[in-house]
């Protein structure tokens, strides 16, 4: 359900948009014939075979669906451009896929989750009353920065079991590795997408390939009341990188 | 083509090289000369060197044998499988991240996904101890690697400038690539600060073709295995010519236990195959190839009447002095686009800041390098640096395009309490998983401080309108050391375990310290030396106690095809 949309300074709320960001003609999928068998399998099944979900219960799916919403919004995106986050989350937990590690004070990613999701249900009833599926965006968005900023308001005693900055981190790698896998989020954000056996020739100064497009910018504000806007004021986590160090050095 | 295990289809290493002889096997019944474990930086080198010297050998590799046109994918996420990702217990005040990034599973290991920037260690960094009294002296020095270091510059080959001028200053065999986005901004931020770079390498990357390899494309998938095969790893470097020479490789085969035999050697290693089946493999050597984590791991497993503290631990240290490099990355937003996507993720550097310098405060140093995260590892790198989320996530990454990523690779000194040691959980086979434990001293602290701030005013001299960073960390070597104490090390400089005469160690865990170079080229450089002293002591292995310990000569003959006639240009 889409239901908190940025706007221009036009006034105008930015919503049902097949792609967003600044690159609006670029489309990676688009130049499909130009990747190896390989590649095109992986991707295509990735955008066209969305997997059911078979680890979560209903309930559990509605409070992660609810909390996916905000935690990566895309309210912005038409229904039908919607990127599947949940899903891949529920597969990676049903088929156990980790990625190489856990830190001695957590529970399996598993169990993580459900102690998670529940904590976070119980404070939406202990502080409004109501499940967290059903509390305003701004509720909503009001428990998840307290366990974004390690504050949990309300205190539960989930969170005296797992880390909360361990589970949020969890959580934000989850969903970040699920949208920026996916071909439409290279479309918004002007990654040039699989590369071989093509390659690239433009190195240098930012410059598009020939099928490549030059960026398009415009100003954008995040829904009036929203409290996930970048904190530009904001420090970096005293903990550093909690999450898999794959794809850098 | 590989005959009965697979396809019938030739199994291919890059879009024009493929395996084309078949493979030979042995019986299990049959006792090899060396049975090596893990078929990865070290143990391509050495299964390479070993069959073209006539050792009959078998590589039991826990992963697959790559077929790169098919099993590799220009893809991110789907590159996941190039890693080790079974579990791992890790722990410690700052504990390590694992599985991406610091070890690969599947022939090649490693160097599937490394970045492939290949810096020889310094000569310094074989006495720290002597020089700055902190960590250990190797018991070797860098002039004892030294024609190793060329030889395996020429046997991958490595790309980079004509006059590397740190360390033992030298040239490379191939010239230096193009810049790329990030280059670009490294080179200008550190020229505007009067801080010395070079650019192009020098990277294991072909900057033109070799043999049958050709040279990169510059699609920056460098860390997602390189479908090209321009990018060096074993697996297409060695392992080819090492098939050819009779060697075996058994994918899917995890060990679970060296075996010991009687008078005090090993007779061979337990392994399970893909369905769980054990099987023993009898051989009259074994080598441990497995990294910093599996090799001790595998000997703490195979503890035993008589070894109760693990294999070749009567020291003590197994497991013990792990390190892993600070591995800061500092991400630097441009009015203007970058594109850092393009170009491979390791293309310039500086060792500028290398070696120990009194008035900084802390001992040994750093080096800066490029990186290039796609969008995935990118994402999570803001997510950490900056703290994004929600909308903040969804703007910042629409900006992608126009941040640079710019790198300390620092050197943190060899702790007895950062370790590896069994965990009580057990994994998919029922062996115990490795507990990893990791805590930053005051000197590690005080070197990363200061190089996170150097790379930042790199970072703003380049021009960056926003200068943000993450702490993280990067590689693993040691946790089975080499020294001439056995008292205090696992192993002797050959790899040599002190406690068994046939029971070798050839991997990154027997650094004693890893200054801060990427260390894939010093462990294959090892690999080669100690190759080249199995073959100079032959049946002295098997047969005997006798430890020598004089340097073996060089093998020039051993070197896979297309080795010959590049140089390695230097000044003596």
């Amino acid at each position: 359900m889409k239901r908190s949309f940025p706007w221009r300074p036009t006034g105008s709320e930015i919503r049902n948009l097949r792609q967003p960001g600044y690159y609006a003609r670029f489309s990676t999928l688009g130049q499909k014939k130009a990747w190896d068998d390989a590649t095109l399998q992986v991707v295509t099944q990735r955008v066209e075979r969305v997997p059911s979900i078979r680890f979560f219960t209903p309930q559990e799916s509605a409070v992660l669906q609810a909390v996916i919403d905000r935690v990566l919004p895309q309210d912005d995106r038409s229904e039908d451009r919607t990127i599947p986050i949940l899903p891949e989350i529920d597969t990676r937990l049903f088929e156990n896929h980790l990625n190489g590690f856990r830190y001695e004070d957590m529970p399996p990613d598993q169990e993580a989750y459900r102690i998670g999701l529940k904590a976070i249900d119980e404070m939406a009833r202990d502080r409004f009353g109501r499940f967290f599926c059903d509390l305003t965006v701004h509720r909503e968005e009001l428990i998840l920065k307290s366990i974004h900023d390690g504050t949990p308001d309300p205190d539960h005693h989930i969170w005296t079991q797992m880390p909360v900055h361990r589970f949020w981190a969890l959580l934000m790698e989850d969903c970040v590795t699920a949208y920026y896998a996916h071909p439409w989020a290279w479309d918004e954000i002007g990654f040039g997408g699989p590369a071989y056996p093509r390659g690239y020739m433009r190195l240098e100064n930012g410059l598009p390939e020939p099928w490549e497009t030059d960026e398009e910018r415009y100003e954008w504000s995040v829904p009036i009341d929203s409290l996930s806007e970048i904190d530009e004021d904001g420090s970096p986590a005293a903990h550093g990188s909690l999450q898999g160090h794959g794809g850098s050095h | 083509m590989l005959t009965g295990k697979r396809d019938v289809r030739p199994h291919r290493l890059g879009p024009m090289q493929a395996i084309d002889a078949s493979m030979r096997t042995y019986q299990e019944s049959e006792t090899v000369d060396y049975c090596i474990v893990g078929v990865g930086s070290a143990g391509g080198v050495l299964l390479q060197r070993l069959a073209r010297a006539g050792s009959r050998v078998v590589g039991l590799e826990a992963g697959p044998f790559w077929d790169t046109e098919r099993d590799w994918v220009s893809d991110e996420k789907g590159a996941h499988e190039l890693y080790w990702n079974d579990l791992r217990i890790t722990g410690g005040t700052h504990p390590l991240a694992l599985g991406a990034n610091n070890s690969g599973k599947g022939v090649g290991g490693g160097s599937v996904h490394w970045a492939a920037f290949t810096p020889r260690f310094h000569p310094s960094d074989f006495h720290i101890y002597s020089e700055d009294g902190v960590g250990v002296d190797w018991p070797m020095s860098y002039w004892d690697l030294k024609p190793w270091y060329e030889l395996l510059e020429r046997e991958m080959p490595v790309a980079g400038p004509a006059w590397f001028p740190w360390g033992d200053a030298h040239g490379h065999p191939y010239g230096p690539h193009p810049l790329g986005g990030v280059g670009d901004i490294l080179v200008r931020g550190c020229t505007k600060l009067g801080i010395r770079t070079v650019a192009g390498g020098p990277v294991a990357i072909l900057s033109a073709s070799h043999g049958n390899r050709p040279h990169c494309i510059y699609r920056g998938f460098c860390l997602q295995g390189c479908k090209v095969g321009a990018k060096a790893s074993t697996l297409i470097t060695h392992v080819p010519d090492a098939i050819l020479h009779g060697a075996e490789i058994r994918e899917l085969a995890m060990a679970s236990r060296v075996s010991l035999g009687r008078n005090g050697r090993v007779d061979g290693v337990v392994y399970l195959d893909r369905e769980g089946r054990e099987h023993f493999q009898r051989a009259r050597a074994v080598i441990l190839c497995g990294y910093a984590i599996e090799t001790p791991r595998l000997l703490f497993n195979s503890a035993c009447p008589g070894h109760d503290r693990g294999l070749a631990n009567s020291s003590g240290t197994l497991g013990k002095y792990l390190m892993a490099q600070a591995g800061n990355v500092i991400a630097g937003r441009f009015d203007e686009l970058i594109r850092l996507y393009k170009a491979p993720p390791a293309h310039a550097m500086s060792e500028e800041f290398y070696e120990t310098d009194p008035r900084r405060g802390f001992a040994r140093g750093f080096a800066i390098q490029t990186v290039g995260p796609l969008p995935i590892a990118f994402a999570k790198q803001m997510v950490t640096a900056m703290r994004v989320w929600g909308w903040g996530l969804r703007r910042v990454m629409m900006d992608y395009n126009h941040w640079a990523t710019i790198g300390v690779l620092g050197e943190i000194l060899p702790w007895e309490d950062n370790c590896v040691e069994l965990a009580d959980e057990k994994d998919q086979y029922g062996l115990r998983v490795p507990k990893v434990t990791f805590n930053l001293h005051e000197n590690d602290q005080k070197l990363i401080e200061f190089g996170k701030k150097k790379v930042m005013e790199v970072m703003w001299a380049a021009g960056a309108k926003q200068v943000v960073q993450e702490s993280r960390f990067a590689h693993l070597v040691g946790a089975a050391r080499m020294g001439s104490n056995p008292a205090s090390s696992v192993v002797d400089k050959f790899g040599r375990t002190h406690d068994i005469p046939n029971l070798f160690i050839c991997d990154g865990s027997i650094l004693p310290t890893q200054g801060s170079a990427n260390p894939g080229l010093t462990i294959q450089a090892l690999a080669a030396r100690t190759a080249d002293y199995l073959v100079k002591q032959r049946e002295f292995i098997f047969s005997t106690e006798r430890r020598c310990l004089e340097e073996p000569p060089i093998r020039y003959d051993l070197s896979p095809p297309f080795t010959r006639f590049k140089g390695n240009p230097r000044s003596a």
